[in-house]
């Protein structure tokens, strides 16, 4: 069906990928040299700080490389402003191409976790007998004629089939949207209470100077929330799960394998086949060097981000917070 | 499906008109380019002792009356709060020294009465000591008319030794941040508390949801039955190591969870009548066993 050779399929453009590339590299930056000056008492700080040289000028790479990633967001959002088909304009956004929430999504959510629970399976205990017991010892206890029972029990199946569909994902997974979305507001957050804490005297004039205590407290609180969750969650989901095991490419490469795709994101790829996009959207796989070089990248953002999570974590008791 | 997208849009087109309502009523305030302070101007001269004050009596610039303490636990405000003589003890923040009268004062460093005082960024990562800030003795209350710490000099005679250019509105920051957690911050700076405790729900609600989510992805897709197949075969290998891991692990947990169960067969209902049973059987075989007997 394919043409030979190519045999995965794109999501990702180049200017995406880069943007990906330089969000890992000045997060992993922020996120050293900002744990570093957290944990300053801890023999683990001070080392991770002379890493960057010292205390002093931790803080400005951590200033600096903040205002080159407010730059990069806004760049993005410019990159939004012309992305967005404006022909179609209140449509284009609701499409299933698009990263905005949707009421399907959480459909989906619900049908997800229906599925990991394994609700899908429980319809198959009808062959263990199960529905059989239940039915026995409904009867015993309520003394139903048999005519009545099998209309409950029908009501009972059909309502399990309803949740236990599982859940035919379009390009993007709702967990997916919401890796976005949150470092949609994590970098705001971040940056504005960074560029607070960085020009104390200026922002002084419009706010009073106990709006800084405040303003550390949500800065340290969202950073530990993005690290948490870009350590575990994001790294679990993009490497550790089975269907991505060693690494999940698709962000260095631009493509993902399409019999992956088929299994996972049946929606988008029917919807390309439908619309007769598929085989323009189908590439060859990247070069082995390539593809060595994407997992060297790769494990080295894991090996730094656990090292700081653990370390982090095994060092926390013993900071002043 | 149609409905579904009309449902998302007239959500998208409310939140539009209610943040350009928002922006709107925004733009009505009028703007105040230095809220963090403001300037005060009186007639006041007043004879002036030796200690120079530092306070331009005709022309000023005070942080603004936006409060962040607005009690502190276990000390009484209000015009006579305490009696006249638990007074001189209590009320020593106007006092030129605020330490008078104390038994043993010289004996003694600041951090074994203020052991907490000495949590704060100031001195734990700067290394700044107490008296950097507070001056020698005697130390003055903070309060005190004369005293470099008073908010209408602290910026310029205690700030600006290091932050140059600190004015009034930037010396109002707590060096001494009550601990933002604690219910009795709630009383004393409920901005912090309440700001902490909303980020710290948010990070918790986070993780809360995602990381058994994620540990559940990776569970059930470990026994799903894949339709491609995965072309890393030394992958494959190690998973299928840790696939034999976790049955053999939730085997033996189920296994054991059945021997407990076991244990506790008595309160299923079935085995509650079985066990009756028994016992009456058993009763009928010893009836029996004594009749037999001559």
């Amino acid at each position: 069906m394919s043409p030979k050779g190519k045999t995965r399929i794109r999501r990702f453009s180049p200017v995406q990928r880069l943007f990906h590339v330089l969000l890992m590299l000045s997060f992993l930056t922020q996120g050293a040299t900002g744990l570093s000056r957290m944990y300053i008492e801890t023999s683990w700080g001070k080392g991770l700080a002379s890493v960057f040289g010292g205390y002093e000028s931790c803080l400005t790479i951590h200033k600096y490389v903040g205002i080159f990633m407010i730059c990069w967001f806004l760049i993005h959002g410019l990159y939004l402003f012309f992305k967005i088909d404006w022909r179609q304009f209140p449509r284009s956004l609701f499409g299933p191409d698009s990263l905005l929430p949707r009421f399907e999504d959480l459909g989906q959510a619900i049908q997800h976790v229906a599925w990991m629970l394994g609700i899908d399976r429980l319809l198959r205990l009808d062959r263990w007998g199960f529905l059989k017991k239940l039915d026995d010892f409904l009867l015993r206890i309520t003394r139903l004629p048999p005519l009545n029972r099998v209309s409950y029990l029908k009501e009972f199946d059909g309502l399990l089939s309803v949740i236990t569909k599982p859940p035919r994902f379009d390009r993007w997974g709702y967990w997916e949207k919401f890796d976005y979305w949150a470092v949609f507001w994590g970098i705001p957050l971040l940056g504005v209470t960074g560029l607070i804490m960085a020009f104390p005297l200026f922002s002084t004039r419009f706010i009073p100077g106990w709006g800084l205590n405040v303003v550390f407290w949500v800065h340290r609180i969202e950073s530990i929330l993005a690290m948490c969750h870009v350590f575990i969650i994001h790294f679990f989901i993009a490497h550790l799960r089975r269907h991505s095991f060693p690494m999940d490419r698709a962000m260095f490469e631009g493509s993902v394998d399409l019999a992956a795709a088929r299994h996972e994101k049946p929606a988008w790829i029917a919807r390309l086949e439908q619309t007769g996009k598929l085989e323009s959207q189908l590439v060859a796989e990247a070069t082995p060097g390539l593809r060595a070089l994407f997992y060297i990248f790769g494990y080295a953002a894991i090996a730094v981000g656990a090292f700081l999570l653990i370390g982090g974590l095994v060092n926390s008791p013993s900071i002043t917070w | 499906m149609k409905e579904a997208v009309t449902r998302v849009r007239l959500v998208y087109i409310g939140g539009a008109v209610g943040l350009l309502i928002g922006l709107a009523v925004i733009l009505t305030v009028p703007v105040r380019l230095a809220r963090g302070q403001e300037e005060v101007t009186s007639k006041i001269y007043r004879y002036r002792e030796r200690v120079a004050t530092g306070y331009y009596e005709g022309y000023e610039v005070s942080p603004r009356r936006a409060r962040a303490i607005l009690e502190t636990p276990g000390i009484k405000r209000g015009l006579f709060p305490y009696g006249s003589s638990s007074a001189m003890v209590r009320i020593r923040a106007r006092l030129p020294d605020s330490h008078k009268g104390l038994k043993f004062y010289y004996r003694n460093t600041c951090i074994e009465c203020h052991p907490e005082q000495a949590r704060n960024i100031h001195s734990v990562r700067a290394g700044i000591t107490c008296r950097q800030c507070h001056g020698p003795e005697p130390i003055p209350a903070i309060n005190h008319y004369y005293s470099a710490m008073n908010t209408i000099r602290r910026h310029s005679y205690v700030c600006a030794k290091c932050h140059e250019g600190a004015t009034a509105a930037f010396a109002s920051f707590y060096v001494h941040e009550p601990p933002a957690a604690s219910l009795e911050t709630r009383e004393s700076f409920p901005a912090l508390f309440y700001t902490y405790w909303g980020m710290l729900l948010l990070l918790v609600g986070t993780l809360a949801f995602f990381i058994p989510h994620s540990v559940m992805v990776g569970l059930r897709e470990l026994s799903e039955h894949l339709s491609f197949s995965v072309p890393h075969t030394l992958m494959v290998g190690l998973r299928d190591v840790f696939k034999k891991l976790v049955f053999f692990m939730s085997h033996s947990f189920l296994a054991g969870f059945r021997k407990f169960s076991q244990k506790l067969s008595f309160f299923k209902p079935q085995n509650f009548l079985a066990g009756y049973r028994k016992l009456f059987k058993k009763k009928e075989a010893f009836k029996n066993e004594t009749d037999n007997a001559p």
